[in-house]
């Protein structure tokens, strides 16, 4: 603080100045005269660090006259344990930044509350344009990632793009059993036990597996037909919003009757009988040995088993479908792209260039910041063609993924900064990108639950019971989907055990915290 | 007092300038226990603080037996301690027997040929790592395509999905721990045998005992000591389940029977931080193992006057 008031004259001056300058606010320039040092602890996807080689970095040094320097070590293997080691050091460098298993997002508000980093508010409000304008029309991120003070304690990685994930299922099967994309529960049901008897595969084995799933919130996905959530977010047994009230998806009534559909399908062999244990590599041995029929999983990455299995299977398709009605008789999808992510970056609260740095926070939400944090270097990775970029010929045609190339080089790494699907959709694959209209034109995602930064009380409150309720959750979840415990005996004492766990406790300060985030501020 | 005192570290000093090329190769391990064993036992206050790492140690608030009190209103950390004993104590009565009975087994094979190998065999699991170990357990079992549910398919049984099942959790944890680590436990216990006394079964055989009888007469009870020892170790671990095997292992669904101390710890402790809490959870730990493990050496000198001090 002291230092914001020393240079608060200063900044009222280059403010002036900025506005006496024909030049628009969107291209920042220079911010200091003579090239300033910073230093920067960046250690991220547990495995790489910030570094002043990247051509993405020497650009933006080039521009902005800022050069930051890593201090994250690259010996660790673990980014939490990173950033965990260099909090406990309190010796820290004037940016932290990175990710880490869980996000940082907490850590980043919880350390700024405690004095480890500075609250931005003010800072960007003088300094930073393009920063205060994405705020300014993007109210709810701001909201999602505030302090329960209210303030700001780091700049996130935004992601662009709606859809995650979608519903896929095998065409080609459809076909040859001479049926239509299910369209309604009954639908679901009755195609899904056609691939059970039907023999699709025809190797004259009863093999097929109708529906499987990779990770844990796809397995009981199909609670969805009954108008049941699994998340309110991305995150497995996240809260949902039910018209602006807080609750956990798993203590509705459709819960009760989406999970008891679900176990009725699960005993009748019409959902993976290994769907809890088989695991992240089921989608790939499912689809390789033409056995799986029906899933739930990312646009991107599911499409390409199209490329990958047509030469081996004859006429695999596995082709996205628009997620059936409900049984209301509605049509939603339940998952969506994350609008912010828990990780980005944050100023020490010893760093003696605060408004330096805001600036080169700025910088990279400006047209060309965002241009070389998407693209990579102009010339190098992209090129403009009629003033839009465009990855060049032999980035999109290496062997290695565009990401990859483009993380190599010092962009798409998770500092502050804004993505624009436009980087992506330029090496999705076209089928994905069928699947992503189809979802569009359908206009079915639900609010997405963007979390609540809790206040001491809350947070104890929280730390109180949660563990407890979601594990008995999760447990309760499967032991019904095995069918150890029938659901609509067991539900009126699932319902009791829940509040005895201190359900509604955390659901009020969870509501309270919601409350505060983000009505106050509409 | 006082005079003792003094009188006694008089001594001490005495003993340490006479024999000081012992306490010379004493030191490194001294120090070591020192540095690492006993320096870190400062950090077990946070289990009594409301602990950041950012303010650390000397500015974190303290909030004397908060932690402890949550602990213990938390019925899924109570759960998770009566897991814990179950488990282990039915490790001990299943497990603890088996490399005894290898050791008596492997003793009495006469063909040395043949027993290198089968001793071989049964070490070897040992030096697989537990995530290997998860998983051949888990394909093993597999419902589809595990061997163990194909051959309750041939001989007509309806195949069981082992790992999603509470009650299946602990045979299936004990039963592979068995395979993995029996063997290589056996060898305490084949060490000891070779200690025994040749004298001893020569007389024996003069009087005419058969090999039953000598086992019985003569080993066991000249490996006695040995096994007091590794029960009372045993048993000071009887709070401590390793969590990663179970980590690799359990499923939601199995929690009821296999969520253990040191997996809650793991998940509510350090996913979420919770350093204080989690601190809390294991020093609660410790105290326990300390008692049980003084308990069990004071009832077995008093018993069988073997003991570990």
């Amino acid at each position: 603080m002291r230092t914001l008031r020393k240079g608060a004259p200063l900044l009222a001056l280059m403010t002036a100045m900025t506005m006496a300058l024909p030049v628009s606010a969107q291209d920042a320039g220079k911010i200091s005269e003579d090239p300033l040092e910073l230093t920067i602890h960046f250690h991220f996807r547990d495995k790489y660090v910030y570094s002043e080689k990247w051509p993405v970095e020497q650009k933006a040094a080039e521009i902005t006259n800022i050069h930051v320097r890593n201090v994250a070590s690259l010996a660790t293997t673990s980014s939490r344990d990173a950033f965990n080691l260099l909090i406990a050091s309190g010796d820290l460098p004037d940016i932290v930044g990175g990710d880490a298993n869980g996000g940082l997002k907490e850590d980043f508000i919880r350390y700024g509350l405690e004095g480890a980093f500075i609250p931005l508010d003010d800072l960007i409000e003088e300094n930073a344009p393009n920063l205060k304008a994405f705020f300014d029309s993007h109210k709810d991120i701001r909201n999602a990632i505030s302090g329960p003070d209210g303030k700001l304690y780091f700049i996130p990685y935004v992601p662009d793009g709606k859809y995650s994930r979608g519903w896929f299922i095998r065409q080609d099967w459809l076909d040859k059993l001479g049926l239509k994309q299910p369209e309604t529960p009954e639908e679901v049901y009755e195609v899904l036990k056609a691939f059970r008897d039907k023999d699709p595969n025809g190797n004259g084995k009863k093999d097929e597996v109708p529906y499987f799933a990779r990770e844990e919130i796809d397995a009981v996905r199909l609670i969805n037909l009954w108008d049941a959530r699994v998340s309110g977010s991305e995150r497995y047994g996240d809260f949902a919003v039910y018209d602006g009230q807080l609750r956990h998806p798993w203590a509705e009534e459709n819960y009760k009757t989406g999970i008891s559909n679900v176990a009725k399908w699960y005993k009748e062999g019409l959902i993976d009988k290994e769907i809890f244990t088989r695991g992240a590599r089921s989608r790939e041995y499912l689809l390789g040995n033409n056995l799986g029929g029906m899933t739930h999983d990312w646009f991107a990455s599911t499409s390409t088993y199209n490329d990958a299995l047509s030469p081996k299977i004859e006429g695999f398709a596995l082709k996205p479908m628009l997620p059936p009605k409900t049984a209301s008789g509605q049509r939603f999808e339940d998952s969506r792209r994350l609008r912010v992510q828990p990780v980005g970056w944050a100023i020490s609260a010893t760093n003696e260039h605060p408004v330096e740095t805001i600036k080169y926070f700025d910088f990279w939400f400006s047209q060309q910041g965002r241009l070389l944090s998407n693209f990579g270097v102009e010339g190098k990775t992209y090129e403009m063609v009629d003033g839009k970029p465009q990855f060049k010929k032999e980035v999109l045609e290496n062997k290695d993924p565009v990401n990859a190339q483009l993380w190599a080089v010092g962009a798409q790494v998770p500092r502050g900064y804004w993505m624009d699907y436009e980087y992506e959709r330029q090496w999705t694959n076209k089928i994905a990108l069928e699947g992503i209209d189809l979802y569009d034109k359908c206009n079915c995602l639900k609010d997405e639950f963007m979390g609540v930064s809790l206040n001491a009380d809350e947070k104890a409150t929280f730390d109180r019971y949660w563990p407890s309720l979601l594990t008995y959750m999760t447990e309760m979840q499967q032991t019904w989907v095995l069918g150890a415990q029938d659901v609509d005996t067991g539900w009126d004492a699932y319902k009791k055990r829940l509040t005895a766990l201190g359900y509604d406790e955390v659901i009020k300060i969870m509501q309270s915290a919601y409350d505060r985030q983000y009505k106050a501020a509409q | 007092m006082k005079q003792t005192y003094q009188q006694r570290l008089h001594d001490l000093w005495g003993d340490v300038r006479r024999d000081w090329q012992l306490y010379l190769l004493l030191a490194p391990m001294a120090i070591w226990f020192a540095l690492f064993l006993y320096k870190p036992m400062y950090g077990l206050v946070i289990a009594f603080q409301d602990f950041s790492i950012f303010r650390g140690i000397e500015k974190s608030p303290w909030v004397g037996f908060a932690n402890f009190v949550e602990l213990f209103q938390n019925d899924m950390f109570v759960r998770a301690f009566w897991n814990t004993i179950t488990i282990s104590g039915l490790g001990l009565i299943f497990a603890f027997p088996v490399p005894i009975i290898l050791a008596l087994m492997f003793n009495e094979v006469q063909n040395e040929v043949g027993r290198r190998w089968a001793q071989t065999i049964v070490y070897l699991p040992h030096f697989i790592s537990v995530v290997i170990v998860a998983g051949i357990v888990i394909n093993f079992l597999s419902p589809s395509i595990g061997i163990v549910n194909l051959f309750l398919k041939g001989i007509g049984l309806e195949p069981i999905y082992f790992l999603t099942q509470p009650e299946w959790f602990r045979p299936v944890f004990i039963g592979s721990s068995v395979w993995k680590e029996s063997g290589f436990e056996s060898i305490v216990y084949l060490a000891a045998i070779a200690g025994v006394s040749p004298t001893l079964y020569e007389s024996a055989r003069v009087d005419g005992a058969s090999r039953w009888q000598m086992m019985w007469r003569i080993t066991l009870p000249c490996i006695l000591p040995t096994i007091v020892i590794m029960l009372i170790i045993r048993i000071g671990n009887l709070v401590e389940v390793g969590f990663e095997y179970i980590i690799l292992l359990y499923r939601p669904s199995t929690y009821e029977s296999a969520d253990v101390v040191s997996t809650f710890i793991y998940r509510t402790g350090l996913q979420g931080t919770q350093y204080d809490l989690a601190t809390a959870a294991g020093l609660f730990n410790a105290v326990i193992a300390f008692v049980l493990v003084y308990s069990a050496n004071r009832i077995s000198r008093r018993v069988s006057s073997t003991s570990l001090w």
